[in-house]
């Protein structure tokens, strides 16, 4: 999670006086949160100064505009015209100018646009006279559309210093309000920085600046400046006479407290205050919303504010306790609902924590509070609340409602049940310093459980041994120190106490070397290889095989793709494939990514579909694990085996590519002796153009053209063939070790033969023939099978080369014709085959 | 005879000499010393003649069809030479069409990030190993020191699995490869140097995440292991990966299972690690000089235990960080939607 901080606010909490903004974050993201952008914080106000408004004129060409004549300092030797179209625009005026070269948001939208000098209905215009949400101050200084900022205005909220008593606030107002001055030094802005921090999920403190101030401190070695407010009113268990509280489930809200201030004055924040709201990206409200939320910015602790006329109280019990103010926490009854503070309506059901009146829900509990019960100008009796409510409830409620917040955004981190007496105190005392009013009575407080702090020992050498270095016990101490623990040490063992922000996050002695060895400083802790044994393991075979694959099919030419594991029911029935036995996803993304896939088949089909059109020609493979059931039942986890697919788009060809590569592949993996058998079901397959390879009566591929059918239903133009290769049985029958002869020193005779078969006779069944006719047949290989012209119906003329060789002798001439005659004649007997 | 044996001189070297072709030459050799030819021919008359006169005459023959054998020779080789110059000379090809090349074959940038991945941590004694991608809460979650209640373990971050719930919980698609931790550490064999890369699954597609995607998880556990190991060895990884100049450091961070727990960044290679980019203004690749490469930690004592570790004795450290991320690092290029990489495009995936 990020927020933004601003350097100038952050000197309050740490001494970093001469600490440059780029040297702290260096320092701070090596051992704390992590500073990852920096920019000034007057960035929109490059250029924008001053102006005192010398004289009004009509627009000539235009009755909405106007012509104003500004000073703008010395650097501009005369008054600069500048069209004008702000309703509240006068003379002796002083105005925000945005100069030539200014940077703008039109109208307060969009990126901001750099100023050039124009003329606008015929008149010339040397900058722009801004209105607040130009120049992004719409939320310091409200305003209607159309106005421009009257910087007298903004008097009021005291932008000019502290100055209290009207005379010196002339006298400040004389000396800063001169025409060319920086509007970013008049509002205070210049030389600050605005850091955006990421803070873990962890360190839900360091997202308060008191946290992050501590941080600091810790980490560059410097005074922690902040001192801790003080609740110094009495408290009560829950009744007085104003304000009572009921917590209905206390294990979703282990600490619920509430502060009565009666006779308050709302209204618009003092600048400083704006400011830093600003700073940390928030919109400024109402000085009562403001202070909620700046106290938020301090100590990352949730406050809520509600306005006691706005609540409900029990109406039927008599005047005398209609001014009693009556606060549920309870989970929502069906049916409820709740106005939130974005003005939506969400409903709530029985899991869902709200905060209730006499009538029903005003909030959801630490994520956002009802629109009904929130406060307003009118305003003048309030209650406080500073809870702690149970993260996990706050973070899947906010997911049911989807509605988020910068408060449920820390409470579903965790928060201590130690924060809201500190928050609560300072929020009172900002109000009753910024916005009157008093106490109504005692701070109720409904605490569950009894605070008792964490403590964990460790051995200071263990600390060392972990990190690698070794850091003094002293060293350790004054680190732990600073970070706020309360630490002894005796006998080289460190006992650390775990002050209460940091609750659900250090949860043992482990949790202690992180601290130690982040401040000590990541960078200082040298880099070594480990030495020692090597693993006692060997390379899993699967793997080398795989990768080997992947080596042939590059090397043949095949273009590799992944798909993911999930496949949708639309795909595999269109496939022809049974989803039924697949591992179905009890929660998937959509109906896309249904299933776990059995075949990466109907993924691949789908690649060749969506590419057809820019490529006629695909080879294309996958390896990649499929998802068996093993049994009856997912009781097991499923059996993920590896697979092979293949899928070319090669016209007439593909089958011979298809088959060709499962036979280099076979090849290359030492295989020999495949039994290659036609496979004429129908379904997946083309039943005529389809065949298995076995080998020891084991599968090893399946290779064929696609079904006419399923290609139509995939809307494949023209013929695929596929490879389906279950991985299991080609590594189990791999040899990793080819074996091998030496060459026969004697020459080969070589002959072709041609023979005239019946088209149905297989070529296989043929060769085999060959070889097992004789030892002497060496090898026997295809090169062509004609039909047609010459041939006679029914009939085909199939044509190889033969090798004949001998490893003791050279064979004669005759020896070999002889040979070739028994074969034929062997060819004759079995196939009916004839001579070509 | 001495007159007609220089006549015969004359004549055959004259017309070596004039020779064009190697044809040519032949008829000439045949002319003169073939088996009928005139100075052969001589020769064998030379055998009637008287002794005195045989050994002068046959001396100054025999020199005879010496040099014209050498000249022969000579012209032989030159007119030889001069066919092959002509050959180079005269045969000529358009040598800007394309040859004939091999099949193209594309290996994915996943398979070929996996490889190197392997072959780096293989280079320092880390063995890559396989485990299930479907899995038990136990090994994905529980046994990681991640509490039932993580946002991790919320229905919509984790994909589960329509099964039965098993003794060791609900059967999941593994988030990580994390679930290669404890699964390891059960095999009570040590040192464990483990890479194990598998696919992973998170509920979130957008242009930034898809559903599935790669990991590599290095898992260190030994007697003495501490952070400067962690150190040593990611670094190596970097510097090897990314290349020489390239340095990494390490951020706090957090994480269940680790405990310190780290984010390293690589130093970025645009910038050189000092955030800025031409004219002073930010680098546009990086944030600050480094870029984010992924999580890191030493073993939490929870996830040895779980694995029957004792870690007391043991200790070690682990990272888990994405292939596509580190690989799209590495070659500098930014996906304007990371879902490219799964789509299949033949037109991407050719690339490669």
């Amino acid at each position: 999670m990020n927020r933004l901080v601003s350097y100038d606010w952050l000197k309050h909490y740490a001494d970093l006086e001469d600490v440059s903004p780029e040297e702290f974050a260096k320092r701070i993201s090596l051992s704390g949160p992590a500073v990852e952008k920096i920019f000034p914080a007057d960035a929109l106000l490059h250029k924008v100064v001053v102006g005192h408004v010398l004289e009004v004129k009509r627009h000539p060409n235009a009755d909405k505009l106007k012509l104003a004549i500004v000073n703008v300092g010395t650097q501009h030797t005369a008054p600069v015209q500048i069209v004008c179209g702000g309703s509240n625009l006068r003379k002796d005026q002083w105005v925000a100018v945005a100069l030539v070269g200014a940077y703008v948001k039109w109208h307060g939208e969009g990126e901001p646009v750099k100023l050039e000098p124009v003329e606008l209905r015929g008149e010339k215009s040397e900058g722009m006279i801004c209105a607040a949400n130009e120049i992004g101050l719409a939320d310091a200084f409200p305003h209607e559309e159309r106005e421009i900022l009257d910087l007298e205005e903004a008097l009021r909220i005291g932008v000019l210093a502290d100055s209290e008593d009207e005379h010196s606030k002339k006298r400040v107002f004389e000396h800063v309000m001169k025409p060319g001055t920086l509007l970013a030094d008049l509002l205070g802005l210049s030389g600050d920085v605005i850091m955006d921090v990421e803070v873990t999920s962890n360190r839900v403190d360091a997202m308060g600046m008191v946290g992050f101030g501590r941080e600091a401190a810790a980490i560059l070695e410097r005074d922690f400046l902040w001192e801790e407010p003080v609740l110094d009113s009495p408290r009560s268990k829950s009744r007085d006479s104003q304000l009572s509280v009921t917590v209905h489930d206390k294990d979703l809200c282990p600490r619920y407290m509430a502060a009565r201030i009666n006779g308050v004055k709302n209204g618009s924040s003092p600048w400083w205050m704006k400011k830093r709201l600003m700073a940390a990206g928030m919109n400024s409200i109402n000085l009562l919303v403001d202070i909620t939320n700046y106290v938020l910015l301090e100590y990352a602790q949730p406050l809520h504010v509600f306005d006691v006329a706005r609540l409900r109280k029990k109406s039927e019990s008599g005047k005398q306790e209609a001014e009693e103010v009556e606060i549920h926490v309870r989970l929502a009854q069906p049916q409820e609902t709740v106005k939130a503070l974005d003005g939506k309506d969400y409903a709530l059901d029985d899991k869902t924590l709200v905060i209730a009146d006499a009538e029903g829900p005003v909030a959801v509990a630490g994520i956002m509070g009802g629109e009904r019960s929130g406060t307003y100008e009118d305003t003048t009796d309030i209650v406080f609340e500073a809870a702690t409510f149970d993260s996990v409830s706050v973070r899947r409620t906010a997911r049911r409602l989807n509605l988020y917040s910068d408060s449920q955004l820390r409470f579903e981190k965790g928060l201590s049940t130690e924060a809201p007496p500190i928050a609560l105190a300072r929020a009172i005392e900002l109000t009753l310093e910024l916005a009157g009013g008093e106490l109504a009575g005692p701070v109720t407080d409904v605490c569950t459980h009894v605070y008792k702090p964490l403590s964990f020992s460790i051995a200071s050498k263990e600390v060392s041994a972990r990190i690698g270095v070794e850091i003094p016990e002293k060293k350790q101490v004054e680190i732990l120190t600073s970070l706020g623990f309360g630490v002894k040490a005796s006998k080289g063992v460190i006992a650390a106490q775990v002050p209460w922000w940091r609750d659900h996050d250090i949860e043992e002695a482990q949790d202690l070397v992180e601290e130690i060895a982040r401040v000590y400083g990541y960078a200082n802790i040298p880099a070594e290889l480990p030495v020692g044994d090597a693993a006692p393991r060997g390379t899993d075979a699967e793997l080398v095989w795989e990768d080997h694959i992947r080596t042939i099919a590059k090397g043949a030419g095949l273009t590799e793709v992944y798909s993911y594991s999930f496949v949708s029911d639309e795909l595999y029935g269109k496939a022809g494939y049974d989803s039924s036995a697949c591992l179905h996803v009890q929660n998937p993304l959509s109906e896309e990514f249904a299933f776990m896939r059995t075949s990466l088949l109907p993924s691949l089909l789908q690649v060749v579909a969506e590419n057809q059109e820019r490529y006629r020609e695909q080879s294309l493979f996958e390896v990649a694990k499929v998802y068996y059931r093993r049994g009856e039942a997912w009781t097991d986890l499923p059996d993920e085996s590896l697979e092979l697919g293949c899928a070319f788009l090669a016209g007439e060809g593909s089958f011979a590519k298809a088959k060709g590569f499962v036979e280099h592949l076979l090849y290359e993996f030492g295989i020999d002796n495949v039994i290659w058998e036609r496979f004429a079901q129908v379904g997946f397959w083309h039943p005529g153009r389809t065949a298995q390879a076995f080998k020891d009566g084991k599968l090893l591929a399946t290779v064929g053209e696609v079904s006419p059918h399923i290609l139509a239903n995939v809307k494949i133009e023209g013929r695929a063939a596929m490879i389906d290769c279950p991985l299991k049985e080609i590594f189990a029958l791999s040899k990793g070790i080819k074996s091998f002869t030496a060459p026969s020193p004697y020459p080969e005779s070589k002959r072709d033969l041609a023979v005239i078969v019946d088209t149905h006779v297989e070529y296989d069944d043929i060769a085999r023939a060959i070889r097992e006719a004789d030892a002497l047949v060496a090898a026997v290989e295809w090169f062509d099978t004609y039909a047609g012209k010459g041939i006679a119906d029914g009939k085909k003329s199939v044509a190889m080369h033969l090798d004949f060789s001998s490893p003791d002798r050279t064979l004669t001439a005759e020896e070999v014709d002889g040979l070739l005659q028994r074969i034929l004649l062997g060819l004759k007997e079995k196939f009916g085959a004839e001579m070509r | 005879m001495t007159e007609k044996l220089e006549e015969i001189r004359k004549r055959a070297e004259i017309a070596i000499r004039e020779a064009k072709t190697l044809q040519d030459l032949d008829d000439v050799e045949i002319c003169y010393l073939g088996r009928k030819g005139e100075l052969t021919g001589m020769l064998r008359q030379l055998s009637s003649l008287p002794d005195e006169e045989k050994k002068s005459l046959g001396s100054k023959a025999n020199d005879i069809k010496g040099e014209l054998e050498r000249m022969l020779l000579a012209v032989r080789r030159q007119l030889l030479e001069n066919r092959l110059t002509e050959i180079g000379r005269t045969e000529r090809v358009d040598v800007t069409e394309p040859g004939r090349r091999p099949p193209e074959g594309h290996l994915h940038l996943v398979t070929q990030a996996i490889r190197e991945v392997t072959e780096i941590f293989s280079r320092i004694g880390f063995v890559r190993t396989r485990y299930p991608e479907v899995d038990w809460d136990w090994y994905a979650f529980e046994s990681l020191n991640m509490p039932k209640d993580h946002p991790a373990r919320d229905e919509w971050e984790t994909f589960f699995m329509d099964a039965p719930e098993s003794k060791k919980g609900k059967m999941v698609l593994t988030p990580h490869t994390s679930n290669a931790q404890v699964r390891e550490l059960e095999r009570g064999q040590f040192p464990v140097r483990m890479i194990n890369i598998a696919k992973c699954y998170r509920r979130q597609i957008d242009v930034t995440h898809v559903p599935m995607f790669h990991q590599f998880e290095g898992l260190y556990v030994d007697t003495h292991v501490s952070i400067t190991h962690l150190r040593g060895v990611l670094d190596y990884f970097a510097k090897e990966f990314f290349g020489p100049d390239r340095a990494i450091r390490l951020r706090p961070f957090h994480f269940r299972f680790t405990e310190p727990s780290f984010e390293i960044d690589v130093s970025c290679a645009v910038c050189k690690g000092t955030g800025e980019g031409p004219d002073r203004q930010k680098c546009r690749v990086c944030k600050r000089g480094w870029l984010e490469l992924g999580g890191a930690g030493m073993v939490h004592p929870n996830v040895l235990k779980a694995g029957n570790v004792d870690p007391k004795k043991y200790s070690g450290f682990a990272f888990g960080w994405g292939v596509e991320r580190t690989a799209l690092m590495k070659s500098g290029t930014k996906l304007d939607d990371i879902r490219v990489l799964y789509k299949n495009d033949l037109r991407f995936l050719k690339q490669f």
